[in-house]
């Protein structure tokens, strides 16, 4: 590939180069891609790849580089077996393996330092199915690229309609061109959710281009073509990930690279990609209703194929045998080898090769893929059955299901609508094989029920599958504030902190750099910093847990904490954060210990949290609140005694009181003592035995607000020892405290729960 | 083995090209056909005739399953065979001439063609080198190409005599056959020439202003208004992309519409067409050799959401039956419908019916 000696030589001879790139980089097939990587998955029983390599092969490609990373063998080995891997294949592909790439900006990376592109190539996702005349559009970006120097990249997008179907609900994106020249001048990609509700663009646009149009109606094909700079800047930029995302509003946004990009819309072409399984849904329509001819069944892209087109948009391979009393509606292809008993009734389907389905079946918007048998009495619809699925007799599949290799179901079986199977065993820990979809928004609940040895998850809110798509689009979405963005970027901040074991330093530089970056306060730094920490506390050994989390990142909470308002503050975020669960109530008077013993929080906010009213919580909250108050007992001028003695004293003799016998008739000379020590001391609250015994909450807790007329005062503190004796004294049974395990009666607080103070 | 390489490469070039649909029109079709099977037979080493029938069979089958629907394809493999049994049978009657029954028309031995056939002759066919046949073989083949290449020319030639001065005539559709029949005739004859505009595809835009351009009084008009025109018309002279067995064509859609309303008036349909677009093949039904394509230039697809509501059939032929076809005009002459099997006698063979 020496350079020739004149500019226009090298344009004729240099080989077309297409980078195609076979992993999608995301999750939205699973569980079907756990066994097969995405572009292999059948598309009217064609893999998706072939539509890709048929479409560059029409447009004259020469080389062509197929980066895959999942399943990368199986793409090698369906690669090596193809007609594309022949001598007589129109051009040469190359596959390359890159395991470590995360996304498509990695993908680049490779190939730049690679080395292998030499002039103007054509960027594909392995996922395309389109029938442009390529070579004009390459015309045209060649055209461009003469008068404009510094344009990089052409962008296929396709004219549609905002709710389109073929639209990828979610991943869309909103294209801002210069009206004469098709230039984009700014990117801004459209994710379902956070859902977006405005967007920011430079005047300068506004100024440079007279004729600016905005457009939400483009269906982005992802064909590029781009300049040899592309992969050099993925280069240069190495934060880049995704190539609109990053890349193109990268790109567009910068003042400094001053480079261009230009949309190429087309118009009587149809392109699109599958990007989900909503558009998978819709691609195949537009294949079977022939919007993308000739790429049609019925021109067997495959060798071996053999599909007839009949009417009423019905194709049918040879060596099908249908019944005589079946019905076959519109859009439907049956592949090779299926049989179709009586009375089954078929209409908007993909049916694969080697099905057999029984008498009495109903299939509606369905995609069967090969190998499966659907035994009689079965209705199917809008759902998805990959390879050598078995439905036993009379199982009802709602919309929306999806049912991976070699399951099987039945007899008598009604699946809800969304329901995905796997005969998968969970990678993670989870241990009884449950499959847990994560989708990438992860903004699903998701419930798992087994129905013979498999398991199900209800997968409501990613309706993504083979839905109407219109109640999607309607759903409404709140508008993510900068403050949601930013709790989201502390919280990715701090789980690596927590994972990759950085220094408090480090974490603390990195929360300070957001918080400046997204202009938020310390407030709501806290807000966001402080439950997260505790989610890091593991439930099952509470309290051990709780010490080591706070002891190696409570320091991280200091750093937030500047004033004694601060820390008050901080006392506030941390008792709401603890009465949100039952598991968190138990760790709230350890760790407010530890940060005392830190020095994060000091005594004299301690204090001034807990005679805030505000400490006892609204009325919704107020029982956890109280309890959560409560539980830190009082805390006193920290002298000789350690706070969990006199704590655990305190606890003994209320439990005294209410456990004893005789304390009901006790009780009220007691609590007169009481309310003596509590006039003279009254260093604490009511509250104490409201959340103390469920049971005797209410009579020690009303009794006492009798003697105290509902609000006792606290003024000043008793020592222990006085306190003690008097409890003692006023025993009518000589019990040892030791006798007690606070923790049988309430479990709010115990004393050998607290760490020991040295 | 180099030669053998190159032609797989070739074979399948071509499947492809046919499959993607970059080689279109019989014409284009039946050439780049007839110029692989010159490089079938010289290439490849034979020496049964056998061998070499089974051969073009077998590349022949491939060809016609990348692309049924270019029925011409199939012509052309079915007169390469006819014209190597033909060279087979004359070398064959020319050394032996008891063993073979003198062929006096195809026709009528389509009895004897199949059973009676004389164990020597067969053994013969089977057997015997004929390798030396090849030039021969070779030299029919260029002469078939040549015939394809001056088909427009051998056509158009025949237009003095079926237009006349001052005759209105309506065509449809965009044919270049038509087009260099209509031209031809403008050299000598002044006459008028009313194109239907043809939507979906509006090729009778294109036609009107190739034909205009050549100096021909042509008017546009658009398809609703062919009945009412066709009153006036003296003649209607129309292209094809193929001609079936029973004399039915598969023509542009719209076509349909004229003829009809042509026989209405009892205006004669002509139908200008080389011989390579004679099929042997009969209409079992009339989608049956019929393409539908994307639906794009009926409904636009960002209309999305009516799209997904109504089913959008855009077939691009039409097929016209025979009763509705006056003349054919081909490369050899006028024919009326009902002479069309003889045509195909002449020009295939019928064991080569089914490839």
């Amino acid at each position: 590939m020496a350079p020739k000696s004149t500019g226009k030589n090298i344009e004729a001879e240099t080989v077309l180069q297409a980078v195609v790139l076979a992993d999608s980089f995301n999750e939205r097939f699973n569980p079907i891609t756990l066994d097969m990587p995405r572009c292999l998955l059948p598309l009217c029983n064609t893999p998706l790849i072939e539509y890709t390599l048929e479409f560059l092969a029409v447009a004259g490609v020469q080389e062509v580089y197929l980066f895959c990373r999942e399943h990368s063998e199986k793409v090698k080995n369906y690669v090596k077996t193809s007609k594309w891997n022949r001598s007589y294949s129109p051009f040469k592909i190359i596959t390359i393996v890159t395991p470590e790439a995360r996304s498509v900006g990695d993908a680049l990376r490779e190939l730049d330092s690679k080395q292998l592109i030499n002039s103007d190539f054509i960027l594909i996702s392995g996922d395309v199915v389109s029938n442009i005349h390529l070579k004009q559009v390459l015309d045209a970006h060649r055209a461009r690229k003469n008068t404009d120097k510094n344009a990089i990249m052409t962008m296929v997008v396709k004219e549609a309609s905002p709710f389109h179907r073929s639209r990828a609900l979610g991943e869309s994106s909103i294209f801002v061109l210069d009206g004469k020249s098709q230039e984009c001048v700014h990117y801004e990609s459209v994710e379902l959710y956070p859902r977006k509700r405005r967007m920011v663009m430079d005047m300068q646009v506004f100024e440079k281009h007279s004729d600016v149009q905005i457009r939400n109606d483009l269906i982005d094909c992802q064909i590029d073509i781009c300049s040899v700079e592309v992969p050099a800047l993925f280069t240069e930029n190495f934060d880049y990930q995704d190539i609109r995302k990053d890349f193109v509003y990268g790109i567009l946004t910068s003042d400094l690279l001053g480079k261009t990009i230009y949309c190429h819309m087309v118009k009587d072409a149809y392109a699109a990609r599958v990007r989900s399984l909503q558009t998978y849904d819709a691609i195949s329509k537009d294949i079977l209703s022939r919007w993308t001819y000739p790429i049609v069944p019925d021109s067997n892209l495959q060798e071996g194929d053999s599909y007839e087109y009949m009417r009423g948009q019905i194709y049918k391979e040879q060596d099908v045998s249908l019944s005589r009393s079946c019905v076959l509606g519109e859009k439907v292809l049956i592949g090779a080898g299926t049989e179709i008993a009586e009375n089954v009734k078929i209409t908007n389907s993909v049916i694969g090769r080697r099905v057999s389905i029984g008498p009495n079946v109903t299939i509606d918007g369905a995609y069967i893929w090969d190998g499966v048998t659907i035994n009689a009495n079965c209705s199917i619809s809008r759902s998805i059955l990959t390879n050598n699925v078995v439905l036993e007799e009379n199982v009802i599949v709602n919309k929306g299901c999806l049912l991976t290799y070699d399951v099987i179901i039945g007899p008598n079986i009604t699946l809800p609508p969304y329901t995905k199977l796997t005969s998968h065993k969970q990678t993670s820990e989870n241990d009884d094989g449950d499959i847990s979809e994560e989708d990438e928004s992860g903004n699903q609940k998701a419930a798992s029920f087994d129905i013979s040895n498999l398991s199900l998850t209800d997968n409501e809110s990613s309706a993504s599958v083979i839905s109407d798509g219109s109640s999607e689009e309607e759903s409404d979405f709140d508008g993510p504030t900068t403050l949601e963005v930013f709790s989201k970027e502390v919280t990715q901040t701090l789980e690596r902190a927590f994972s990759e074991g950085h220094t408090v330093e480090i974490a603390s530089l990195e929360l300070n750099t957001l918080r400046m970056a997204s202009n938020t306060t310390f407030h709501d730094t806290r807000t966001v910093v402080i439950p997260t920490i505790f989610g890091q506390i593991n439930t099952d050994k509470l309290l051990p847990s709780t010490k080591d989390v706070l002891s190696r990142w409570g320091l991280l909470i200091g750093k937030l904490v500047h004033s004694k308002a601060d820390q008050i503050d901080a006392l506030f975020i941390l008792q709401e954060c603890c009465a949100k669960s039952e598991i968190h109530n138990k760790t709230f008077a350890p760790s407010l210990r530890i940060l005392y013993e830190i020095d994060v929080i000091e005594e004299d906010a301690i204090l001034e949290w807990y005679y805030d009213e505000r400490s006892k919580g609204g009325v919704v909250k107020h029982e956890a609140y109280s309890k959560l108050r409560d539980a830190i007992g009082f805390p006193n001028e920290c002298d000789q005694e350690p706070i969990s003695q006199r704590v655990g004293f305190y606890l003994t003799s209320l439990e005294t009181i209410i456990k004893t016998e005789e304390g009901n008739q006790r009780q009220v000379s007691l609590l007169k003592n009481y309310r003596q020590t509590i006039g003279v001391a009254g260093a604490f609250n009511v509250s104490v035995i409201q959340a103390f015994n469920a049971s005797h909450k209410v009579s020690v807790g009303a009794q006492i607000e009798n003697i105290s007329n509902g609000s006792i005062s606290v003024r000043r503190k008793r020592t222990i020892s006085q306190y003690n004796e008097h409890v003692t004294s006023s025993m009518p049974k000589k019990r040892n405290k030791k006798d007690y395990d606070i923790r049988d009666t309430d479990g709010s607080m115990s004393d050998d729960g607290l760490p020991p103070v040295s | 083995m180099t030669g053998s390489r190159d032609l797989t490469a070739q074979i399948e070039s071509l499947i492809n090209r046919l499959r993607r649909r970059q080689v279109v029109g019989s014409w284009s079709v039946s050439l780049e056909t007839a110029l692989l099977f010159r490089q079938v037979v010289s290439v490849t080493r034979w020496s049964q005739v056998g061998t070499l029938i089974k051969l073009v069979k077998d590349v022949g089958r491939r060809l016609v399953m990348a692309q049924p629907r270019e029925l011409a394809v199939g012509n052309i493999v079915r007169r390469v065979l006819r014209l190597i049994r033909d060279v087979y049978n004359s070398e064959v009657s020319s050394n032996s001439v008891k063993s073979v029954p003198q062929k006096g028309g195809r026709l009528y031995e389509l009895q004897s063609y199949g059973g009676s056939n004389s164990f020597m002759e067969i053994l013969n066919f089977l057997t015997h080198s004929f390798s030396h046949l090849k030039p021969s073989i070779i030299s029919e083949l260029q002469e078939m190409i040549n015939e394809l290449e001056n088909m427009y020319v051998n056509i158009a030639d025949q237009a003095m005599e079926h237009i006349h001065s001052n005759e209105i005539i309506m065509t449809v559709g965009k044919s270049r056959t038509v087009e260099m029949f209509l031209k031809a005739a403008a050299k000598k004859r002044k006459f008028s020439v009313v194109v239907a505009e043809t939507s979906p595809t509006y090729l009778g835009h294109e036609m009107a202003l190739s034909l205009s351009q050549a100096g021909i009084d042509t008017t546009v008009i658009s398809d609703s208004a062919i009945f009412a025109v066709m009153s006036r018309v003296n003649k209607v002279i129309m292209g094809t992309h193929a001609v079936l067995a029973n004399g039915g064509l598969i023509s542009v859609s719209g076509a349909q519409m004229v003829a009809t309303a042509a026989k209405h008036h009892s205006t004669p349909v002509v139908v200008c067409t080389g011989l390579y677009k004679l099929s042997p093949l009969y209409p079992y039904d009339e989608d049956s050799f019929n393409d539908m394509v994307a639906p794009d230039s009926v409904m636009r697809f960002d209309e999305g959401d009516l799209i997904d509501k109504v089913t959008l059939i855009n077939p691009y032929y039409d097929y016209v039956s025979p009763e509705l076809v006056s003349l054919f005009i081909t490369n050899t002459g006028g024919h009326p419908p009902s002479y069309l099997y003889r045509l195909i006698d002449e020009n295939y063979d019928p064991e080569d019916t089914d490839i």
